[in-house]
């Protein structure tokens, strides 16, 4: 039988609950972020500052897993396209000696390209969910260089990755301002566990609504900036 | 009455803590090139990773075991010999090696080096074993995926060695160590180069809603839109035959032999392994976690928990396979 209480990592229900409106708090905001970048991107000088703060991005990255980045700094030259499907612009990925991520438009030509919703990618980036499980589900498109894109997922899977912790580690505005937006959505998190407790039924659905608009998940509102 | 051990699967270091933390009694990995079954980009261990590894399962009595499971290439003996080697000299608690010439060189050089004898072997009787034990001291076999678990108890009525079945992952319908399907779409082999369906030899394409998955020059499956999809091996591939189209080997579906725990601890089985070091630390930590639950509850004479993995299974099916053969 089926353990009601309990995920098949031990870990209990609330806890779970708990860290699935995280994870969708902090797609939310990789939406906004990917949405303010693409707009940055209108102009030279935009462009410019695009290219610095992805510059630092993967400089904090690699100051915290060099293994992983010296890998893909040996793969033979090539772009992956990484498409969050319901964010506004998607990502290119260039492995080989010159390692670097810039924005781009969804169908801008690679040797390989994953798509999936912004979510299930930083679940896969970070670690937490499998990539075959996500394949076989049909959730996750392969498009291209297989072999490229074998590499990269192996090659992250071996490391303990925490993009936000790797942006608040970037020098500058946003590297100061994650963590502390980061805190404060796990403090409006717990506030509202509290509340939905004490709360009648009415009432509840409303704060539901409100935690929903708050990741992101209500039509427009964060990821289609 | 002896509990199961549980083998768990590690395709890189993070891999292996996982299986640790999650409940393995063993971790089985290989070197980072062709001399094992799983030599695929980005995955498996340096020599590094594996002393880091056995210090980190050592250190929780956690036991790492080398799979060294390819054929030596003729004339070019010498990867397969400095594995084994490595492996011995770094501490490993055991090599699962499949070649002859292999066998002998690990016996001769390394004779306190516990062998256990690779399901690349195709060891299906117990003649065979026996072979294995006397000239190479082989210490336990693991067994291919074809038998039933009457043949399986038949097996260990007639030999002292141990057995360890797989009871999770990934299904190798086929005589292991000896098939050549991929081999014939890629030029590249599963028991040379370590290679079943190489990366570099896939495509997936969409077509119509459809997904096309392509191995070499060959479409071999085309799965609807939403049905789900499975690995691109020519054994689970969709072949149009007597004018309609369908799986004449086996189904896209992943092994789950949980039920049987009864039944295998009954046929004298000694440990049990979960198929996947191509598999992500996920995976790992979800199916070795509910494993190490069940086998617990098991060992305690509790009901064995049977928490849900259908979200880890390939083609979104589990089947008990060949130890109940349902087919027949």
């Amino acid at each position: 039988m089926n353990d009601p209480t309990f995920t098949t990592d031990g870990r209990s229900m609330d806890g779970q609950v708990a860290e699935d409106r995280l994870r969708r708090i902090e797609a939310g905001m990789t939406r906004l972020g990917l949405g303010l970048a693409h707009r940055l991107g209108g102009n030279r000088l935009g462009r410019e500052a695009e290219g610095v703060l992805f510059d630092r991005l993967m400089r904090s990255l690699a100051e915290r897993h060099p293994r992983a980045f010296a890998a893909l700094a040996e793969l033979p030259e090539a772009r992956l396209l990484i498409d969050p499907q319901d964010a506004p612009a998607a990502l290119m990925l260039r492995v080989g000696p010159s390692l670097s991520l810039r924005l781009c438009e969804r169908n801008e030509p690679a040797e390989a390209a994953v798509r999936s919703p912004c979510a299930r990618l930083l679940d896969l980036f970070e670690g937490r969910i499998d990539g075959d499980a996500l394949f076989f589900r049909r959730e996750l498109v392969i498009e291209g260089d297989t072999a490229l894109i074998l590499a990269l997922r192996n090659t992250l899977d071996g490391e303990e990755i925490d993009l936000f912790a790797a942006a608040a580690g970037m020098a500058g505005p946003l590297g100061r301002a994650l963590p502390p937006a980061r805190r404060a959505a796990g403090r409006l998190l717990g506030l509202m566990d509290g509340v939905h407790r004490a709360l009648p039924e009415p009432l509840e659905r409303g704060l539901a609504a409100l935690e929903r608009r708050l990741s992101g998940r209500l039509s427009g509102r964060l990821g289609g900036a | 009455m002896d509990s199961f051990e549980l083998i768990c699967p590690a395709g890189n270091p993070a891999a292996l803590r996982a299986a640790v933390d999650s409940g393995a009694d063993a971790v089985y990995l290989g070197f980072r090139d062709a001399t094992n079954a799983r030599n695929f980009p980005g995955l498996n261990f340096s020599r590094d990773d594996l002393a880091a590894g056995l210090a980190y399962a050592h250190a929780r009595k956690v036991e790492v075991y080398v799979a060294i499971n390819t054929y030596p290439q003729a004339g070019n003996p010498e990867p397969w010999r400095r594995a084994v080697d490595d492996a011995a000299r770094l501490g490993a608690d055991a090599v699962i090696l499949a070649d002859l010439g292999l066998l002998d060189h690990a016996a001769r050089h390394h004779p306190e080096l516990r062998l256990h004898l690779s399901v690349q072997a195709s060891a299906a009787n117990a003649e065979a074993i026996r072979l294995y034990r006397d000239a190479f001291g082989v210490r336990r076999v693991v067994l291919p995926r074809v038998l039933t678990v009457p043949e399986i108890a038949r097996l260990n009525a007639e030999t002292d060695v141990e057995t360890e079945v797989f009871v999770f992952g990934g299904l190798c319908p086929m005589a292991e160590g000896r098939c050549s399907l991929s081999s014939y779409a890629t030029g590249l082999s599963p028991n040379k180069q370590g290679v079943c369906s190489p990366a570099s030899h896939v495509r997936y394409e969409p077509r119509d809603g459809a997904l096309a998955s392509r191995l070499g020059d060959f479409t071999i499956n085309l799965f609807a839109e939403g049905e789900p999809a499975g690995y691109p091996t020519l054994c689970k591939g969709r072949f149009v035959a007597g004018g309609g189209a369908g799986y004449l080997f086996e189904e896209p579906t992943s092994l789950n032999a949980m039920e049987l725990l009864p039944d295998l601890k009954k046929a004298g089985v000694r440990a049990l392994k979960i198929e996947g070091r191509q598999r992500s630390k996920a995976y790992i930590a979800a199916v070795v976690g509910a494993y190490r639950a069940a086998l617990d509850a098991f060992a305690a004479g509790r009901p064995v928990p049977r928490p849900d993995l259908d979200a880890m299974v390939e083609g979104g099916a589990q089947t008990t396979g060949a130890y109940t053969r349902a087919w027949r």
